[in-house]
């Protein structure tokens, strides 16, 4: 039996229970169990915001408390902003260049597999007393602890398997698989960003993996790496997280600006401004940020004189960074904007994440950051990056493809709805935190200083609106699925590839291999309606 | 350029600088300035406030403004004007910021070489760390507390380790914090400024107790002569028993984590011991003798460990520490507290 006939065979819905090479079915595996994921972590964050609504509450014991908080931020960067974005970048890079599907896809498919049972045996780790070292680990505390922690560290290193096999057959399909014409200077922004990031994922992550095997092994066989009696150095842990961690920051909002760059030009009718700026300043970004991880360390007691190096390196990131936010508020400006919901997001991923882009200068800054690392300032800090910018920038993403992934509308009044709750309840729940650390609050408290009550009951209503938020959220996209009306083709009327194909594309794609003759946003100068990047070249 | 638009330029451009100038004089988010560092990094902070506030205002300002101004629109469905880009504005937007991280990055150096200079005479205080308590050791006095009092005015070289995991030293007033590393020896200059009483927290994450010490050594910055005082009333022991229980719970960090409203110690790592026969009681030990009960505590705490505590957390090595004559004192004193 072939392929085509076994998929045509099934009822079309079961294809995304089973193994499937194809990247559309699998880019929906991975966005709908990142989302399972998405809930899971969440609920975690809500448990950790009642716990601190009171300073002396009792509700969840510290260890408890040390679990909830090391596997929220486990689960919410390693299961589910990592895998949305792969889902995403899945679904999307072949549509975008023109391929059929992507260059392995078995090695696609195996990558997805990866994550279920890591998924599981992260959750499976609260039976036998889950990690409680924080997501970052350090040891030697790591190196104690339950028996959790080691399926923690397992459950990382398959994940970070799961990710460069998808970062390698990203890089590959890009280089070897675009369409005639699709030069490199024609790419859509979002395949540029997840292009740089892939490049990123691959020089870092396996820096991380060797660490984790390390802690495994000290903890497994009884080997010595980071036993301090035996000579064995924490600092070398820190080093060897940081290099991977830090640019994990850039993995995850890469895309997510990749993401934006496709949203302005379509719903402000314009080009975008400095395609070619936004394109380098992702792999500006992606090799600036193989060389700051150690401004974690800064009191660490790492060598002094290397401080300054990394301040200057860091601190040099906000200029690409600075490059994108401004090249996308000259795209809107003088636009006919639309302000639909996939727009919204997109606005208010630069609204919220030019504050986590603003603090994270002054993180930079030694003297700034020897007062406020490891406080809720970092919280807040990272929360702006990853929640309002990283989560903003993938809600942004999935309504905008969603009519594109599932052929349907989505309902425009809940999407806004959620976009409203979801921007009050960030910015009620992160700022607080910023004041809270500056005036002393440690991160990763249990009990806090009551001087701080006040501070943590508004982060805390402004976590339980986000959590309402996710609400209309769900709603909207499991009914949708099934009752919102037909999308259409191309319903934003945009002009890269995967909109010149029905809406769900055919299981191979394109009916034509399509020649690239133009720019993916040339609003405003082509008289087409029609996507000017298909094979309508022919017309011209 | 028209007029008109040079002048909104320059308008909003002053308008800008005047409001990130105003942020930097007006807001303060800092809590007391306690030590000579945290003026300078005060300043900065503020500067970089500042500074932050116009990029803030600018792209807030233009994002809110765009969305206001260029809507579609209602069934217009053309596109915009196009527009590719502006080789002038994206080197002004390129250089502006690389200029401002330069300035911010030159100034960060200043403040962090001018605050890491040791003067000639600094008072050395040895800071150990362990799961879950600080100790502070006055090597030239041969004195040990859990509380840290220093004298206003003078420097202050905390050399900072740790017992077991990674701990961080941070006083919030003083504006800096320092990990204390297993295996390393780390250094940290301060020199206080401001008389009054802050709190020590623990900055890194170090196991169940983490919270707790954050929340049970205090810092007391007091005058020169006050200081000496102290040093001399810690050097000996106070012929009152009570007085002298009281400062041996600071002096083998028995406060670090447990409560005993008498001593002031606040710490909940341990049991409190304020209703010191119940357990005894209930476990009837020692034939209900609390006496022998409390001294197999301090010797041998894993004997007996109270329920919903952890055992091996209090350190096994105070017989050896604690001199017989001062494990008496301390017994009685405990015992005297039920």
């Amino acid at each position: 039996m072939t392929a085509t006939a076994s998929t045509t065979a099934r009822p079309a819905w079961r294809r995304y229970f089973g193994w499937s090479t194809d990247h559309k079915v699998i880019g929906v595996q991975y966005i709908v169990t990142s989302f399972f994921f998405f809930l899971v972590g969440g609920a975690m964050a809500g448990m950790i915001r009642a716990q601190l609504l009171a300073p002396d509450s009792t509700l969840v014991s510290a260890e408890a408390y040390n679990r909830l908080t090391t596997n929220h931020g486990s689960i919410m960067l390693f299961l589910w902003i990592l895998p949305v974005l792969a889902g995403l970048s899945n679904y999307l890079i072949p549509l975008q260049i023109g391929a059929r599907d992507m260059a392995f896809p078995r090695l696609n498919a195996l990558s997805f597999w990866f994550l279920v049972p890591s998924g599981l045996l992260m959750l499976a780790s609260f039976f036998v007393g889950a990690a409680e070292a924080g997501w970052t680990a350090y040891v030697p505390l790591s190196v104690s602890g339950p028996d959790g922690q080691t399926l923690w560290a397992i459950s990382v290193v398959l994940l970070g398997a799961s990710s460069m096999m998808g970062a390698l057959n990203f890089v590959t399909t890009v280089f070897t698989m675009r369409a005639p014409g699709m030069t490199f200077w024609r790419l859509p922004l979002f395949t540029w960003s997840v292009l740089a990031t892939s490049i990123l994922t691959l020089t870092a992550t396996p820096v991380l993996t060797a660490g984790l095997i390390l802690i495994a092994l000290d903890r497994l066989v009884g080997t010595l790496f980071f036993s301090v009696p035996a000579g064995g150095d924490p600092i070398l842990w820190q080093n060897l997280f940081w290099f991977y961690s830090h640019p994990a920051v850039y993995i995850m909002v890469l895309p997510a600006m990749g993401a934006i760059s496709e949203i302005f030009p379509v719903f402000a009718r314009k080009p975008i401004f400095g395609y070619r700026m936004i394109a380098l300043s992702s792999l500006a970004i992606s090799l600036l940020g193989l060389t700051v991880w150690a401004h974690h360390m800064f009191t660490s007691g790492m060598d002094p004189r290397l401080r300054v190096p990394y301040m200057i390196s860091t601190m040099i990131i906000a200029v690409p960074t600075g490059v994108k936010i401004f090249s996308w508020l000259a795209t809107i400006w003088g636009g006919k904007l639309r302000l639909d919901t996939p727009m919204l997001f997109a606005l208010g991923f630069i609204s919220m994440f030019l504050i986590g882009g603003i603090t994270g200068v002054f993180l930079a800054a030694i003297p700034v950051d020897l007062h406020v690392h490891d406080t809720y300032f970092v919280v807040a800090h990272l929360h702006f990056v990853l929640f309002g910018g990283s989560v903003s920038g993938a809600y942004a993403a999935l309504y905008y493809w969603y009519p594109k992934i599932t052929g349907r509308r989505f309902d425009e009044r809940l999407g806004k709805i959620h976009f409203a709750a979801n921007f009050i309840g960030t910015n009620l729940a992160y700022l607080p935190m910023f004041l809270a650390g500056l005036l002393g609050m440690p991160r990763r408290v249990v009990n806090y200083d009551p001087r701080f009550t006040e501070l943590n009951q508004l982060a805390s209503l402004g976590a339980f609106i986000l959590a309402a938020s996710v609400l209309p959220l769900l709603y909207n996209f499991v009914v949708s699925w099934v009752t919102g009306p037909r999308a259409g083709d191309n319903p934003w009327r945009a002009k890269t590839l995967e909109w010149s194909v029905s809406s769900p594309p055919p299981s191979h794609n394109f009916d034509t291999p399509p020649v690239v003759t133009g720019e993916p946003y040339d609003f405003g100068e082509s008289a087409l309606p029609a996507p000017a990047m298909s094979s309508a070249a022919a017309a011209d | 350029m028209k007029e008109r638009t040079v002048f909104a330029i320059a308008v909003i451009t002053v308008a800008l600088l005047a409001a990130g100038f105003w942020v930097a004089q007006n807001v303060n988010l800092m809590p007391a300035e306690g030590s000579s560092r945290a003026a300078l990094v005060d300043q900065l902070f503020r500067a970089m406030l500042g500074m932050a506030a116009v990029v803030f205002l600018l792209v807030e300002g233009l994002l809110l403004y765009s969305v206001l101004r260029f809507r579609r629109p209602r069934g217009d469905d053309t596109d915009a004007v196009a527009v590719h880009g502006n080789r002038a504005l994206e080197i002004v937007w390129t250089l502006i910021p690389a200029l401002i991280v330069v300035v911010i990055g030159f100034y960060s150096f200043r403040v962090l070489a001018a605050s890491e200079t040791r003067d000639a005479d600094p008072l050395v205080v040895n800071v150990h760390s362990r799961q879950f308590s600080w100790t502070f050791e006055y090597p030239a006095a041969g004195v040990t507390s859990t509380d840290l009092h220093l004298p206003v005015g003078r420097q202050v070289r905390f050399l900072i380790t740790s017992d077991d995991v990674i701990h961080s030293f941070w006083v919030p007033e003083f504006r800096v914090k320092r990990d204390a590393t297993p295996g390393q020896l780390a250094e940290l200059l301060v020199t206080p400024t401001l008389l009054g009483t802050y709190a020590v927290r623990c900055a890194e994450l170090c196991g169940v107790g983490h919270a707790s010490m954050g929340l049970t050594s205090q810092v007391y910055v007091v005058s020169e002569a006050d200081f000496q005082t102290w040093l001399e009333a810690q050097a000996g022991l106070p012929s009152d028993p009570i007085a002298a229980g009281r400062l041996l719970m600071g002096r083998y960090g028995c406060s670090g984590c447990h409560t005993l409203a008498d001593a002031g110690a606040l710490g909940v790592v341990g049991p409190a011991l304020d209703p010191l026969s119940d357990p005894a009681v209930q476990a009837g030990l020692h034939g209900g003798d609390l006496r022998a009960y409390v001294e197999q505590s301090i010797v041998d705490p894993s004997a007996v460990v109270v329920q919903g505590f952890i055992d091996g957390l209090m350190p096994a090595d105070l017989g050896t520490r604690i001199p017989a004559g001062e494990l008496a004192i301390l017994v009685d004193y405990l015992v005297a507290q039920k």
